[in-house]
């Protein structure tokens, strides 16, 4: 005797994608909606709308520089959490990962209580003629507290695919630590540091709380959108919203396609 | 050389401790033991990728117990290869190595020299293996490690790398300390052997001393003893015909009774009174159908109670008044001697046969 399948049985299979289609739903309508009804004026705008251009270009600019810096200190700070044992590694981590969960305003202001002007930081920061407010400087500061522990927390992923005994095998054969790290690690994780530093760009580049907080001049695009808002309302902030969800949309296509996600399931072998 | 003074690593919450043996210039050491022993942590802590936290490591007689991998002349080969993935054959090769010269000589002789181009992603098991091996081999190591290397290969292929590794270790004469599980390897490479096991040494020597006489019933099991038997010795009056002293006039070695269950043995031992364990290799028993009259002092009768046939060797299990023992015969013996299930047979062997540990 065969066994029927049971019409209760698809009832879950129905349930679930009911959920699913209503969330999917909930993330792209807004966005969709965004884009339908202000995308093709905020691509004229991207000709005729000065303003806009160079906050583009300023964010990008911003964005670009707090990764590179990020790139540079955080990629020892991760590979330690990755390969270090020492004591204390669960508090860094934590320590790391908070300025992921605090507001983003909150951010702002604890970079402000620390690099203002009549700080100790922020006084030798000025003997360098540099300063936190209304300046492209508290910009890549602000993006780069808020993106810094994403770019972190994905690179020492990418270390922690590549086994340690990689790594062990190139020192007996003679390679020094760093140059285990050079000849090995690095070009072993590349593609994963890589999709790090473009999780940490497009967090960077679409950061609003803590910068607004610490420079509302020179704008960013965040700010400018936010600022059109208020001044012209809805109809003068779609042009300019719809752009930057466009804009978005570069690094992610970048990061599928590092990550070699063609959309097809991979074969088993 | 290789030279182990209670030697102490940790890895996580494992650790091996106290581990002391020496591998003489030119030997091939064999590190025996079953999985989770502590083998690979052992190997990794005298490359130098795990930090040795108590004792002493000598290699070639420079101390390094903590010097740095890159300064032991040493080399490692796992298991699983692990070959560069970003690179190819030659380029794995020559990772090392001490010149270009080198690296095309070890390319030809292994054969990898038309697949030198490829990524060593394509290549197939044996292939893998073969360019790890290289790779070490390139570097001129004093002291190579190999951690269970044949143990992914067919048996065909295992035949051939361990061929072409023995080839070049005869010619180079460096230093070799393998890990394996396979007592079997231990024997046919090893001219030190050492068993670990829960991360301590149970016994350390020439690999037929710990065949012959292992230290301990797990020893002695571990390493394919057929006949393992727990009972009581008991020393025979030192006035009796067949006491004995031993050349070392430290040593006295006494004739011992040993008694398991229902049978009584006969032994020669330096062994303290009471219980104790006897092991007796199958190869040294010895089959008859009629009882013979040899010099041979353990003689029993038993009944056939298994025949396992295994190429040119069969293995007889006799019932011995309830005690199984294991005879390992040519298989024209056995037909000879027509042995079949429950069918009575003579068992002898020497004094000398039976280890007491």
């Amino acid at each position: 005797m065969t066994a029927r399948p049971s019409r209760l049985g698809a009832v879950p299979t129905v349930l679930a994608s009911l959920a699913a289609s209503l969330f999917l739903l909930f993330l792209v309508a807004p966005l969709a909606g965004l884009v339908g009804t202000g995308g093709v004026a905020g691509m004229r705008l991207l000709f005729t709308d000065a303003e806009l251009r160079s906050a583009l270009v300023l964010t990008a600019l911003s964005a670009t520089l707090a990764t590179g810096i990020g790139v540079v200190g955080a990629t020892p700070v991760a590979y330690a959490l990755a390969r270090g044992r020492f004591r204390g590694r669960a508090v860094v981590s934590a320590i790391i990962d908070l300025p992921l969960l605090i507001p983003h305003p909150v951010a702002g202001i604890a970079l402000l209580l620390v690099l203002a002007r009549g700080t100790p930081l922020g006084e030798a920061l000025s003997v360098f003629g540099a300063r936190i407010t209304g300046s492209v400087f508290g910009i890549v500061c602000a993006m780069l507290f808020v993106s810094a522990p994403l770019f972190v927390s994905a690179a020492r992923e990418a270390f922690d695919r590549v086994d340690p005994r990689f790594e062990g095998v190139a020192r007996t054969l003679g390679d020094s630590r760093w140059a285990a790290l050079r000849r090995v690690t690095l070009p072993l994780a590349w593609r994963g540091l890589l999709a790090a530093a473009i999780v940490m760009w497009a967090r960077a580049v679409s950061e609003f709380g803590a910068i607004v907080i610490l420079v509302y001049h020179p704008r960013v695009a965040s700010v400018l959108s936010y600022e059109r808002f208020t001044t012209e309302g809805l109809k003068g902030a779609i042009p300019v919203a719809a752009i930057l969800v466009l804009l978005a949309l570069v690094p992610l296509v970048a990061l599928r396609a590092l990550r070699g996600d063609g959309g097809l399931p991979s074969r088993r072998r | 050389m290789i030279a182990l003074e209670g030697v102490t690593a940790r890895v996580g919450d494992f650790a091996v401790e106290d581990v002391s043996f020496d591998v003489p210039q030119g030997a091939y050491g064999i590190v025996i033991g079953p999985t989770g022993a502590g083998k690979t942590t052992l190997v990794e802590a005298i490359a130098g990728l795990v930090p040795i936290t108590g004792g002493r490591l000598t290699l070639g007689g420079t101390e390094v117990t903590h010097a740095p991998p890159e300064r032991r002349r040493l080399s490692i080969v796992y298991q699983h290869a692990y070959l560069f993935p970003h690179l190819t054959v030659r380029e794995n090769v020559d990772y090392g190595s001490d010149s270009s010269r080198t690296t095309v000589e070890l390319l030809e002789r292994f054969g990898l020299a038309e697949v030198a181009g490829r990524n060593v992603r394509v290549l197939s098991g044996g292939e893998r293996q073969l360019v790890a091996l290289a790779r070490a081999l390139a570097r001129r190591p004093e002291v190579l490690l190999l951690d269970e290397p044949f143990a992914a290969l067919d048996p065909r292929r295992r035949t051939s790398v361990r061929r072409e590794l023995r080839t070049i270790y005869f010619e180079r004469r460096f230093t070799v300390l393998q890990v394996t599980h396979d007592f079997h390897e231990a024997g046919l490479l090893g001219d030190v052997a050492v068993v670990l096991e829960r991360g301590r040494v149970l016994q350390a020597g020439k690999p037929e001393d710990l065949f012959r006489r292992p230290a301990s019933p797990a020893v002695a099991d571990f390493l394919g003893a057929e006949n393992v038997f727990a009972g009581v010795a008991t020393p025979i009056r030192d006035e009796a015909p067949d006491w004995v002293q031993s050349p070392d006039a430290d040593t006295i070695e006494h004739a011992v009774a040993f008694t398991t269950g229902a049978v009584t043995l006969y032994a020669l031992g330096h062994i303290i009174p009471g219980t104790a364990h006897a092991v007796i290799r199958a190869d040294d028993v010895s089959l008859s159908r009629t009882p013979v009259s040899t010099s041979v002092r353990n003689q029993f009768r038993g009944r056939v109670m298994d025949i396992a046939p295994a190429g040119a060797i069969t293995r007889v299990t006799l019932d011995v008044s309830g005690l199984p023992l294991v005879a390992a015969v040519t298989t024209r013996s056995a037909q000879e001697l027509q042995l079949a299930p429950g069918a009575e047979v003579y068992a002898a062997f020497k004094a000398t046969a039976v280890h007491l540990c």
